[in-house]
C-alpha cells in the first residue's frame, strides 16, 4: 500500500503544481494598453492621417453620401450591373432607409477618424502633434455634424465604457470653432508644398466652412433661408479668407487640373490641406485607383467598372471654353495620347485608347463605339446603350507613371479656389454682390470662362458646382443654398425634410443610448 | 478507448487469477465468431469458460481454439460493441457463434469522456456509430462517416473539393457569432477545431478552409460516440454546448500479429452539371433577342473542359497484435484523390501507432502510447466564394460563351481574346495560370500512464501534444487578364503552425457498493494550451522565366509587397471536473456531472465557469411487471438537465489590444473584464427501448436547448477604437426538437440477415429577446455588391432569409415584378435556411457471402439561396456570356436588361434525399493458407439526389458570413460535388 500513498501524493502534487496557472493571456504580436512605452504619439498621428485618408479619399462611403446624393453624380443601374440591391439608386433618389450600408459606413468611418485623432492625445504628444491631432478631430467632427447633426464626443479618453456625450447643432459648431481657435497658434504655417501636414491655413479654411454653414447647423429640420445666415458669421468667413489670401502663399493654378495631377504636391499652388499619397502603401491608400474603377468603362485604360456618371443638366452648366469642363491635359505620368483626346474633366462622346489613339468599342454590343452619352436614366434597361449612358468625370487624372494601385495624386481636402469662393459667398450673403462678382470673375477668367455680369445665390451655387464638382462638397452646398430637396434630372422632389439629415446607424443606436434616431427614420 | 482496453485487460486478468484455483480435466473447443450483419469474422472477441479463469481471444478471421476443463458447460462470448452471449457447449468441440451488434446492447462499455460506462448506466442522449455502420466508401475526414447516421446530427459537405470543409450541427445552431461545430475528441485528445492550413493572399485563391479533421485516417477509426445533451456533454464544460463527438481509434488485440490490408480504386465524376445553353441554343437565344453580336462560330462546352473523370486510390495496412500485457497496432494509409476539377487533388499519408502495456508483477502500472502522423498535400482549385463579377473558375466556365473557342486557333494555349470582353476570363486560362498548393503536417503524440491503486480506484495521467504545420504557396501568371494581375502576376507564400498540449489527471472509482448499488465515478484536472502562429508574404510584378513566382519572391517590385506575421495570445484552459453514476439495482440511475473551466479567454471577473448537469433514468424493463416479458428486453426512461458552454471567441477578446500596422499602432480591441462563455441550458427527455428479442431497438428524445449570454462582437459607442468589444448580449437562441432512432433486425437466419435503421429529427430554432438585428448572408456576384440576404433578429429563426418577394416577369416590359416595388426597400422574412427535418436511413442485407448496404440521408423544410443562378447565369449575360437554360423559351419573355436582384426568385426549397452510398460486397473468405478474410466490394458514393433544388447540390454551404456572423444555406459557384464508384478489397494475413 506504500505505492498507493506515494502515487496519491504525487497526484496531489501534480494537481497543485498545475493549478497555479493564473490564466493570464500573453500577447505576442499585439500590445496591451499597459504597455504604452512602445506606443509613440508620432505613430498614432500617422495612424490618424491614414484613417482620414481611408475616410475621405477616393470612392469610399463618405463620397458616396456627399456626392451621389447630389445633382452632380448619378450611379445608374445598368441592367445586372450596379444594381447592388438598390443601394446606389437609394442614394440618388433620396430613398435611403435607416440601414443604408454606405451611410452607416460613412458615419462609422468619420467617427473612427475622430477616435484615431483623439487617441494621439493620450500618448504625450508634442504641442504640434497635439494640434495636428485636434485639427483632424475637428475636421471629422465637422463632417459628422454636417451629415448627421449628432456628434458623439468623448471627453474621457481612457475609459471607453463611459458613453460619449452627444454634441448637436450650434453647440457642436461652437465646439469645433473653439477647438480650431485653440490650436491655430500651435499649428505650423501652411504652404502649398507641405499642405499634407495640418496647418494654420487649413484650420482657417475649416473655420470658414463651419461659419459659412452655421445657419444650416442652427436650423436643423428645415430648409435654410438666406435670412438665417448671421452677418457676424459671414464677417468671420471674410476675415479668415483675407488672412489666407494676404499670406500670398497661394494662387490659382494656370491649369485647373494641376490641382489634381500626380505631382500636385509640388505643382499645385492651391493646396491648403491635402492627404498625402506617395505611390506606396507607406502613406496613402489605393483609393485614387478606386476612382477610376467607379467611373471608367471596362475597355478603357485603366479599366473600370463602368459606373458613376454626371447628369447632363450639370454638364450643361459649363461653357465650352471653360477649362474645368475638361479636355486634353498634358501632365507627368500621362499616356502618349497621340490624338490629344480628352483625358481630364468630363468624358463625353467617343473614347479612345490613350496609347494608340484608336477609337474604343463597347463590350456589349462589342461592335458599338464606346461613346458616352448625355442621356442617362437611374435605371438603364436598353442593352444596346446602357454601357455608354452617362457622361463620366475625371478630376484626379490617372497616374500611369506609378505601377500598382497606390497612386501619387494627393487628395485635396481644402484648396485656395474654395477659400475664394467661400469668401465671395460670404460677401454675397453680406449684401456685397459687387465684391463677390469680382472674386467669381477672377476665378472664371483663370479657368477660361467668360465673365459674369452679375452674381446672385443661384449663380454662386452654379459657380461652386463648376469649380468644386466631384470634391464631395455638393451636398453641403445644395443644402446651404436650400436646393437639396428639390426635383432635378431623374430625381423627384423629396417629401418632407427628413433627408436633410442622414439616419443614425442602428448599430450605433444599439450601443450608445445618448444617440437618438434623426426625425423621420423610425 | 484507452480506458475501455484497460478495463477489459483488467477483467481478463482477474478472470485468469480466479480460474487458477480450479484444477480439472480438459478438452479443446474450436470455432468461429462472426458478425450477424455480414457474417465476417470478428477478431479480438473474448471467449471465457464460465466459472473458470480459462479464456482466449479470437484471431483476425474470428476463429478461436480454447482448452477448457471438462466440467465447463457454458462459454461466455463478449466483445466491445456486441451483445455478450452465453453458450451452452454440451458435448460439442466445434462451435460457431454469431454476435449481434445493436444499440440495445446494455452491457456494452461505451466511452463517455474521461472514462467509460456501461451503456445501461447512461442517462444522457448519446449515439454510437461503429465501424460496421459507417458510411461506405473512401472519405477524407471522419465526420463524413456519420452523415445521416444519428438523429439530430446534420453533416453537410460545404464543397465538393477533396478534403473540403463541412458543417456539422448537433441539434441545430445555438450560437449567433460563436462557433457551432461540435467539439471533437480523438482518443481523449480534444481538438482545437482549427487547422494550420493557411489561406491564400493577394488574389482570389480558393477560400475553403479545408476540413480540420482530415488528418485522421477514417480507416483507423473504430467507433464514434456522439454526445448530444448536457447530461453527456457537461463533462466538457465550456466547450460542450455544441455537442461532443468522441472518436475512438482501433487498437491492437492480443494474439498473434495480424496484417489487415485494404485497397481501393475509384473513379469520380461531377454529380450534376448545371444546364446552360449549348452553342445551338445560344445562337437561337441571340436570334430571339435580336442580338447581332455574340456568335463567335465555335462550339465548346467550357464546363466539360474544366472537369474530368477523377481517379482515387486508397491503400491501408494495419498490423496489430500482442498479449495481455502488451498490445500494439501500427497502421499506414495512402490516399490519392483527384478532384473532378482539373488539377485539383488531395494526397494524404497517414501513420498511426497505438500501444498499451501493463507493468509490474501486479500489472497495476499501465501505459499507453499513441502517435499519429499525417501529411496532406493539396492542389487547390481556383474556386473562391469571395468573388464579385470577375467570378471564379466555376462561374467563368458556366458563363463562357459556348460559341467562342477556348483554345486559340493554331495554338494549344487558352485564348485570351479581348473581343469577348476584357473582363471575361477564359476558364482554361484560370486553370493553366493559377497554381495553389497547401501542405499540412500533423503529429499527435499521447502518453498515458495509469496505476490501479486499489481494485476500484485507478489513477491516470495523460499528456498529449498536437502539432500542425502548414505551408501554402500560390501564383497567378501575368498572362491572365484578371484586373490587377494582367501584365504583373502575383504570388504568395503563407505559413501557419499550431501547437496544442493537454495534461490530464483523472481518478476513476468503480465499485459495487452493495449488492444493489454500483458507483462509477471520475474526478480530474485538466490543463490545455493552444498556440497558433503564422506569417506570410505576397507580392506582384514577376517575369515569366520558366520559374515559379513563389520561388523568386525577391524579383517582385518593392511597392507590391505585403508581409505579415502574427502570434495569437496563448490560450489556456484549466479545468476541474467530476462525474458520478449511481446505479441502484439496475433500475434507477443518477448521473451528476460538474466541470469548472478557467480560461485565459474569459474576462478577469469571470475567470471560471461552472457547468453542472444531472441526469436520471428509470429502467422500467427491470421492474417486476416487465421482467418476465419476452417482448420487452429494455425499456428505459431518461431525463436530463444541464448547462454547458461555448467559448469560441478569439484569444485576447477580453483585453485591450493594440494592433500594429505599417509604422503604426492602433487599438484593435477594447477590453471587457466581464466577458464570459455562452451558456446553453438543455433539458432532455428520452426513452430507449429494445423489443422482440432485440429485433427492434430504438430511442425517442425530446430536447429544449436554450442559449443565453449570447457572445457578440460589437462596435463600441463611437468614437472609439476601430476595434470591437466582445460582449454577452441579452437575448437567447432556443432549439427544440424530437429525435427518433429505430433499428430493426428484420430477418435473422443462418444465411440471411436484414437490418434496417432509420433516424428522424424534427428541429425548431428561434431567436428571442435580441435588441436590433444583425445582417449576414452575403450574396455576391455582378450587381450584388454589399448585399446581405439573412438576418439575426428576435422572433425569427437564426439566419432567417430577408429578401424581396418575386412575383414574376412583367408581360409588357419583361422586367421582374416584386411585392411592393423595389426589392431593395421592400423586404420580407421569407423562410429559414435551417432544416426542420433530418432523415437518415441505413439498411444492410446479407445472403450467404453477399452483403448489400445502402445509406441515405436527407434534410427537409429549409430554403437555400441559389446565388449561382441569381448572379452568374442571369439573362443580362447575353449576348456575350452564357445563361441558364431555364430562362429561355418561357413566357413571359424576360428582358435582357432585367437586373438580377436578391429576391425569392432564387430562394429554393432545399428538401433532398441523397443516396449517400451503396455497397455490394462478397466475402471470398480464406484463400490458400496465407490470405484470410478476403472481401471484395463495389461502392457507389453520392449516387443520386432526389430534390427539386436546381443548383449543383442541395448539400452545400458557401461562406457568406458578415463580420464574423456565419451564413447558412447559400450556394455560390462552389466546387461541384462528385459521384464516385470504388472497387475495394480487404484481406488479412
Amino acid at each position: 500500500m506504500k505505492h498507493n500513498k506515494i502515487l496519491l501524493s504525487f497526484f496531489v502534487v501534480v494537481l497543485v503544481l498545475f493549478s497555479c496557472t493564473k490564466l493570464d493571456e500573453r500577447f505576442r504580436s499585439e500590445l496591451q494598453q499597459g504597455n504604452t512605452a512602445s506606443v509613440s504619439a508620432a505613430q498614432l498621428l500617422t495612424s490618424a492621417y491614414q484613417s482620414i485618408q481611408g475616410t475621405f479619399q477616393g470612392n469610399g462611403n463618405l463620397i458616396s453620401s456627399a456626392q451621389v446624393t447630389s445633382d452632380e453624380t448619378i450611379v445608374p443601374t445598368r441592367a445586372g450591373d450596379w444594381d447592388d440591391n438598390g443601394l446606389w439608386r437609394q442614394l440618388f433618389l433620396h430613398s435611403w432607409n435607416a440601414d443604408h450600408s454606405y451611410l452607416s459606413g460613412a458615419y462609422s468611418s468619420l467617427l473612427g477618424t475622430q477616435f484615431a485623432a483623439s487617441n494621439v492625445l493620450q500618448f504625450s504628444p508634442s504641442p504640434q502633434q497635439a494640434a495636428e491631432a485636434r485639427f483632424l478631430r475637428a475636421l471629422s467632427m465637422y463632417w459628422v455634424l454636417d451629415g448627421w447633426d449628432q456628434v458623439p464626443y468623448r471627453e474621457n479618453l481612457t475609459d471607453y465604457k463611459i458613453l460619449p456625450k452627444t454634441l448637436k447643432g450650434t453647440e457642436a459648431a461652437d465646439f469645433i470653432i473653439s477647438e480650431l481657435n485653440a490650436i491655430i497658434a500651435t499649428l505650423p504655417d501652411g504652404s502649398p508644398t507641405s499642405a499634407f501636414v495640418a496647418n494654420k491655413d487649413g484650420a482657417r479654411a475649416l473655420l470658414m466652412k463651419v461659419y459659412l454653414n452655421k445657419a444650416v447647423f442652427a436650423n436643423r429640420g428645415k430648409v435654410v433661408a438666406p435670412a438665417d445666415f448671421a452677418a457676424a458669421d459671414m464677417t468671420q468667413v471674410i476675415t479668415l479668407a483675407d488672412q489666407i489670401i494676404s499670406s500670398a502663399k497661394y494662387a490659382l493654378n494656370d491649369n485647373f487640373f494641376d490641382a489634381f495631377a500626380p505631382d500636385n504636391d509640388t505643382k499645385s499652388k492651391e493646396n491648403i490641406f491635402t492627404l498625402l499619397n506617395t505611390g506606396t502603401s507607406a502613406r496613402g491608400t489605393d483609393a485614387m485607383r478606386g476612382f477610376q474603377y467607379m467611373v471608367n468603362h471596362y475597355n478603357m485604360n485603366p479599366d473600370g467598372w463602368n459606373g458613376w456618371s454626371t447628369l447632363s443638366d450639370f454638364y450643361d452648366k459649363f461653357e465650352a471654353t471653360d477649362q474645368r469642363r475638361g479636355g486634353y491635359y498634358n501632365y507627368a505620368g500621362a499616356l502618349p495620347n497621340p490624338g490629344h483626346n480628352t483625358n481630364a474633366g468630363f468624358l463625353i462622346g467617343q473614347q479612345y485608347n490613350l496609347t494608340t489613339g484608336a477609337a474604343l468599342n463597347a463590350r456589349s454590343p462589342a461592335t458599338a463605339p464606346l461613346a458616352f452619352t448625355k442621356a442617362v436614366k437611374i435605371k438603364e434597361t436598353d442593352p444596346n446603350t446602357l454601357e455608354m449612358a452617362g457622361i463620366r468625370a475625371v478630376k484626379y487624372v490617372f497616374d500611369y507613371g506609378t505601377a500598382g494601385d497606390f497612386k501619387k495624386n494627393d487628395y485635396v481636402m481644402l484648396r485656395y479656389a474654395d477659400v475664394l469662393l467661400m469668401k465671395a459667398e460670404a460677401m454675397l450673403r453680406s449684401n456685397n454682390a459687387a465684391g463677390a462678382l469680382t472674386i467669381v470673375n477672377s476665378i472664371r477668367a483663370k479657368r477660361g470662362a467668360t465673365a459674369l455680369a452679375s452674381v446672385d445665390l443661384n449663380a454662386m451655387l452654379d459657380e461652386r458646382g463648376r469649380e468644386m464638382y466631384w470634391e464631395s462638397y455638393r451636398r453641403q452646398d445644395l443644402i446651404r443654398f436650400g436646393k437639396y430637396l428639390l426635383l432635378w434630372q431623374e430625381k423627384p422632389a423629396d417629401a418632407g425634410t427628413k433627408n436633410l439629415l442622414f439616419p443614425i446607424p442602428s448599430s450605433q443606436l444599439a450601443v450608445n443610448p445618448n444617440l437618438t434616431q434623426n426625425p423621420g427614420y423610425n | 478507448m484507452s480506458c475501455k482496453n484497460l478495463l477489459k485487460t483488467v477483467s481478463v486478468i482477474i478472470l485468469l487469477c480466479v480460474s487458477q484455483l480450479i484444477m480439472a480435466q480438459e478438452r479443446v473447443i474450436s470455432g468461429r465468431v462472426t458478425d450477424s450483419k455480414d457474417t465476417s469474422g470478428v477478431p479480438g472477441v473474448t471467449i471465457t469458460a464460465k466459472g473458470t479463469k480459462t479464456g482466449t481471444a479470437t484471431k483476425s478471421d474470428g476463429t478461436f481454439t480454447l482448452t477448457v476443463p471438462s466440467n465447463v458447460t457454458t462459454l461466455v462470448i463478449s466483445s466491445v460493441g456486441y451483445a455478450t452471449q452465453e453458450l451452452s457447449i454440451g458435448g460439442q468441440t466445434s462451435i460457431d457463434v454469431s454476435l449481434v451488434a445493436t444499440g440495445g446492447n446494455l452491457n456494452e462499455v461505451v466511452v463517455t469522456g474521461y472514462g467509460t460506462a456501461r451503456r445501461k448506466d447512461l442517462t444522457g442522449a448519446t449515439a454510437t456509430v461503429r465501424e460496421k455502420d459507417f458510411n461506405k466508401g473512401v472519405y477524407t475526414s471522419p465526420d463524413q462517416l456519420i452523415q445521416g447516421k444519428a438523429a439530430g446530427v446534420l453533416v453537410i459537405n460545404n464543397t465538393g473539393q477533396p478534403g473540403g470543409s463541412s458543417t456539422i450541427r448537433i441539434r441545430g445552431s445555438s450560437s449567433i457569432r460563436s462557433g457551432n461545430q461540435p467539439l471533437f475528441v480523438v482518443d481523449g485528445v480534444p481538438l482545437s477545431g482549427g487547422s494550420a492550413r493557411p489561406g491564400g493572399s493577394g488574389a482570389d485563391y480558393g477560400n475553403d478552409g479545408g476540413n480540420p479533421l482530415s488528418f485522421i485516417n477514417p480507416t483507423d477509426i473504430a467507433s464514434m460516440e456522439i454526445l448530444k445533451d448536457a447530461s453527456a456533454t457537461a463533462i466538457y464544460g465550456s466547450r460542450g454546448a455544441n455537442g461532443v463527438i468522441l472518436i475512438s481509434t482501433k487498437k491492437g488485440k492480443s494474439g498473434v500479429p495480424t496484417v489487415d490490408v485494404s485497397a481501393s480504386v475509384g473513379v469520380s465524376n461531377v454529380l450534376k452539371k448545371l444546364e446552360v445553353l449549348d452553342p445551338g441554343e445560344f445562337r437561337q437565344a441571340l436570334k430571339d433577342y435580336s442580338q447581332t453580336s455574340g456568335d463567335y462560330k465555335g462550339d465548346v462546352d467550357a464546363f466539360d473542359a474544366i472537369t474530368r473523370s477523377a481517379f482515387t486510390q486508397n491503400y491501408n495496412v494495419a498490423i496489430g497484435g500482442g498479449n495481455e500485457n502488451a498490445r500494439y497496432r501500427i497502421s499506414a494509409g495512402y490516399l490519392n484523390q483527384q478532384g473532378v476539377i482539373e488539377n485539383s487533388r488531395l494526397n494524404k499519408l497517414t501513420a498511426n501507432i497505438t500501444s498499451s502495456f501493463r507493468f509490474l508483477e501486479s500489472k497495476k502500472l499501465g501505459l499507453e502510447m499513441n502517435v499519429l502522423v499525417t501529411q496532406s498535400d493539396e492542389k487547390i482549385a481556383p474556386i473562391s466564394a469571395f468573388v464579385g463579377f470577375t467570378g471564379n473558375l466555376i462561374s467563368q466556365a458556366l458563363q463562357w460563351n459556348p460559341t467562342h473557342p477556348l483554345i486559340k486557333p493554331g495554338t494549344d494555349s487558352a485564348w485570351i481574346d479581348p473581343a469577348v470582353g476584357s473582363t471575361t476570363i477564359n476558364p482554361l486560362a484560370t486553370l493553366n495560370y493559377f497554381d495553389d498548393k497547401a501542405k499540412v503536417n500533423t503529429i499527435i503524440a499521447t502518453i498515458t500512464p495509469s496505476y490501479q491503486i486499489t481494485k476500484d480506484l485507478k489513477y491516470q495521467f495523460s499528456y498529449s501534444i498536437n502539432r500542425q504545420v502548414g505551408i501554402r504557396k500560390g501564383q497567378l501568371n501575368r498572362i491572365i487578364n484578371v484586373t490587377g494581375i494582367e501584365g504583373r502576376g502575383a504570388a504568395f507564400i503563407n505559413n501557419q503552425e499550431q501547437t496544442n498540449t493537454q495534461l490530464t489527471n483523472t481518478l476513476n472509482y468503480n465499485k459495487q457498493l452493495s449488492s444493489k448499488f454500483n458507483l462509477n465515478a471520475v474526478a480530474g484536472h485538466e490543463w490545455l494550451t493552444f498556440d497558433s502562429k503564422g506569417n506570410g508574404m505576397n507580392a506582384q510584378d514577376f517575369a515569366n522565366l520558366g520559374l515559379d513566382y513563389y520561388d523568386i519572391m525577391q524579383y517582385s517590385t518593392q511597392t507590391s509587397r505585403n508581409i505579415y506575421s502574427f502570434a495569437n495570445p496563448t490560450t489556456e484552459l484549466q479545468s476541474f471536473f467530476a462525474r458520478a453514476i449511481v446505479n441502484y439495482n439496475d433500475r434507477f440511475l443518477v448521473t451528476g456531472t460538474i466541470r469548472a473551466d478557467g480560461s485565459t479567454r474569459f474576462g478577469a471577473n469571470n475567470k471560471y465557469g461552472y457547468f453542472p448537469s444531472v441526469g436520471v433514468a428509470w429502467n422500467i424493463s427491470r421492474e417486476d411487471f416487465l421482467a418476465n416479458t419476452n417482448a420487452v428486453s429494455n425499456l428505459k426512461l431518461r431525463l436530463g438537465w444541464g448547462q454547458t458552454g461555448n467559448q469560441e471567441f478569439p484569444s485576447g477578446a477580453s483585453l485591450n489590444r493594440f494592433g500594429l500596422g505599417q509604422q503604426s499602432i492602433s487599438q484593435t480591441n477594447y477590453g471587457n473584464p466581464d466577458l464570459k462563455w455562452e451558456t446553453t441550458t438543455t433539458i432532455n427527455a428520452g426513452i430507449d427501448f429494445s423489443l422482440f428479442k432485440d429485433r427492434l431497438t430504438g430511442s425517442v428524445d425530446y430536447f429544449n436547448k436554450k442559449t443565453t449570454d449570447v457572445l457578440f462582437e460589437q462596435t463600441i459607442a463611437q468614437p472609439a477604437p476601430s476595434g470591437k468589444i466582445w460582449v454577452n448580449l441579452d437575448g437567447e437562441v432556443v432549439n427544440t426538437g424530437v429525435e427518433i432512432m429505430l433499428t430493426g433486425n428484420l430477418m435473422r437466419s443462418k444465411d440471411i440477415n436484414w437490418n434496417l435503421s432509420t433516424n428522424v429529427s424534427f428541429l425548431d430554432n428561434i431567436v428571442n429577446g435580441l435588441t436590433g438585428f444583425y445582417e449576414t448572408g452575403a450574396l455576391r456576384g455582378q450587381g450584388f455588391s454589399n448585399v446581405f440576404g439573412q438576418r439575426v433578429i428576435a422572433g425569427q429563426p437564426l439566419n432567417v432569409w430577408y429578401l424581396g418577394k418575386f412575383e414574376g416577369i412583367d408581360k409588357t416590359t419583361g422586367q421582374s415584378i416584386y411585392t411592393g416595388g423595389d426589392p431593395s426597400v421592400n423586404k420580407f422574412y421569407v423562410g429559414s435556411p435551417n432544416p426542420k427535418t433530418l432523415l437518415g436511413v441505413s439498411t444492410d442485407f446479407s445472403y450467404k457471402k453477399f452483403t448489400a448496404t445502402i445509406n441515405m440521408n436527407g434534410a427537409f423544410g429549409h430554403y437555400l439561396f441559389n446565388n449561382t443562378a441569381a448572379s452568374v447565369l442571369s439573362i443580362t449575360n447575353l449576348p456575350n456570356r452564357n445563361i441558364a437554360k431555364s430562362l429561355i423559351g418561357v413566357e413571359p419573355k424576360e428582358a435582357l436588361s432585367n437586373a438580377p436582384a436578391p429576391s425569392t426568385r432564387n430562394l429554393e426549397k432545399g428538401n433532398y434525399v441523397k443516396m449517400t452510398n451503396a455497397t455490394i460486397s462478397y466475402r471470398v473468405g480464406n484463400v490458400g493458407k496465407s490470405i484470410k478474410n478476403l472481401n471484395i466490394s463495389l461502392t457507389g458514393q453520392n449516387l443520386f439526389v432526389i430534390t427539386n433544388y436546381t443548383g449543383f447540390d442541395p448539400e452545400v454551404n458557401t461562406d457568406g458570413g458578415n463580420g464574423g456572423i456565419p451564413s447558412f444555406g447559400i450556394e455560390y459557384i462552389p466546387y461541384p460535388s462528385a459521384r464516385t464508384i470504388h472497387l475495394g478489397i480487404t484481406f488479412s494475413l
